[in-house]
């Protein structure tokens, strides 16, 4: 770890802080939200160093975000089929970023993490399996992460981030 | 850009500072900065005819600092000092004699115009009233028949009164009649009169000309655009010039949320100012009069600390009103770098996960 730059999410929080941060967050993510095939990620894509803090990775049972006008497309498509029931969508892998409710953060170190981070989670050998694919909304919007903030009562609360201007879902 | 049917503003265009409000008294500027620069601001004044509402408001309009400055930025407007410029205009005779007399003479005969119209316009009233009672019993659009008193009795009365008007032999039904009788019965009488009070001063006797007070400075003042750029690095007071030092070529000061103001201006959003959501600006992706705001946007510097609870309030805010919550700054330029890419600015979204 680079310790002389005090700008680094890692100089207000301990390497092995971070570390417990992320499998605290991992667990409620595997046991209260029925997240699967998570992983902890220490290091940046393609060998772009250290992460600023572990970050996880995991497949969510539903799908979490669905772009505004990827739900106009999903509509249309489901109008076309006659169906009253919405479409059934695949679960995408996302990025969850652990944090504590105490910390203060700053736009520097939101942009660091992301610049370090690949715009999908690396697929594994499951998702090839089952012929996963990803979709061009995924590639084509700016990266997203989900953003998990831990109180000291264990309570966490997930944002979905955006690196970038990204309109708002029509909830 | 601008429709066909909006006005065409001569550039540049004075914006008018007072007490550290930018404000445009022009209706057609307002309505040309909002079609081709995308810039709405916030009207302000109050409506004469109903001044105890605060929802509509009317002109002058107040521009942000930051839409003041990006349009100084443009090249397409300019700040003029407005009490700076009626002092120097008004008070250190900033106006020539000759100017001063041609002005005075204008509003003299403003007020004779306006006297006049005044004048014609009663007597128009008059007139019409006069041919109205003249030409028969439908005087005020009545039922002929609710004039027309229907039974004989009160009938006779009004034969009567026409006939010779005898004083005081009327009874008690008669003195009912007479509301109705006394406008056709006194024709005759105050058709003359009136005819000879109003018809001869009129032509023979100047009219007193009305007092006109003057609501606006330009005109008599004409607002001149500073020497342009020449003398921006040094201009950041005013320049002393002799008779244009109202107007300056000096940028307005803008909060230091002018980078994420004019990024997110760029990328073609309307913004207002955010107070009603607790953000420093809504970014809206049209005309805020058709659209929704997309965005609560607040802007930070790149290493400025903030608390994750604000992130959580702030999100959890704007997803609940079907917005993001939008935080950018200017990004810090990288060591290695300097110089070779300038410094952008980086916005991040944030909306409730949902979990």
């Amino acid at each position: 770890m680079d310790d002389n730059a005090p700008s680094r999410a890692t100089a207000t929080v301990g390497t092995q802080v971070t570390a417990n941060l992320a499998l605290q967050i991992a667990h409620n993510l595997r046991f209260a939200h029925d997240w699967t095939e998570l992983r902890i990620h220490y290091e940046g894509f393609s060998g772009s160093g250290s992460l600023p803090r572990p970050v996880i990775s995991g497949l969510p049972p539903k799908r979490l975000y669905v772009h505004p006008d990827e739900q106009i497309e999903l509509l249309e498509k489901q109008r076309k089929q006659g169906s009253t029931k919405p479409l059934e969508l695949a679960p995408e892998r996302e990025w969850v970023l652990p944090s504590q409710l105490h910390e203060q953060w700053t736009l520097g170190r939101f942009a660091e993490v992301f610049d370090a981070l690949d715009a999908i989670p690396s697929v594994t050998s499951d998702d090839r399996a089952t012929g996963h694919v990803t979709s061009h909304w995924r590639t084509e919007q700016p990266k997203r992460l989900l953003l998990a903030t831990i109180d000291t009562d264990s309570t966490v609360v997930y944002y979905v981030l955006h690196n970038g201007i990204v309109k708002p879902r029509q909830n | 850009m601008a429709n066909s049917d909006a006005p065409t503003v001569s550039e540049p265009f004075p914006i008018f500072e007072l007490a550290n409000r930018y404000l445009l008294y022009d209706v057609n500027t307002i309505t040309y900065i909002r079609a081709k620069y995308n810039i709405p601001g916030v009207l302000i004044g109050g409506l004469p005819q109903a001044p105890q509402q605060n929802v509509f408001s009317g002109i002058p309009l107040e521009l942000m600092p930051e839409e003041a400055r990006l349009l100084c930025e443009k090249g397409v407007a300019y700040v003029v000092d407005d009490a700076r410029a009626h002092k120097q205009g008004f008070l250190d005779r900033g106006l020539s004699v000759e100017e001063r007399k041609r002005f005075a003479e204008s509003l003299r005969k403003q007020g004779q115009a306006a006297a006049s119209k005044v004048k014609e316009k009663a007597e128009d009233k008059k007139q019409t009233a006069l041919r109205q009672i003249a030409s028969g019993g439908d005087w005020n659009d009545l039922p002929e028949d609710m004039l027309k008193p229907p039974s004989r009795p009160t009938s006779r009365a009004a034969n009567k009164k026409k006939a010779g008007r005898p004083p005081l032999e009327t009874g008690g039904l008669d003195e009912d009649e007479s509301l109705f009788a006394s406008p056709m019965n006194s024709f005759p009488k105050p058709a003359p009169t009136s005819g000879s009070r109003v018809n001869p001063p009129a032509p023979s006797r100047g009219l007193e000309p009305h007092t006109v007070t003057p609501t606006t400075s330009y005109p008599p003042l004409t607002a001149a655009p500073p020497p342009l750029q020449s003398s921006l690095s040094t201009s950041r007071h005013y320049s002393l010039g002799v008779d244009n030092s109202a107007a300056s070529a000096r940028l307005p000061e803008a909060p230091s949320s002018y980078p994420l103001y004019k990024d997110l201006h760029e990328k073609g959003y309307f913004i207002l100012p955010g107070i009603r959501f607790g953000c420093k600006y809504m970014a809206y992706p049209g005309d805020t009069l058709r659209f929704h705001s997309h965005f609560l946007c607040n802007s930070k510097e790149w290493d400025e600390e903030f608390d994750m609870l604000d992130l959580v309030a702030g999100g959890r805010l704007a997803t609940s009103v079907k917005k993001g919550w939008l935080m950018g700054g200017m990004e810090r330029p990288s060591k290695g770098g300097a110089g070779l890419n300038k410094p952008k600015v980086r916005s991040f979204t944030i909306e409730w996960g949902g979990m």
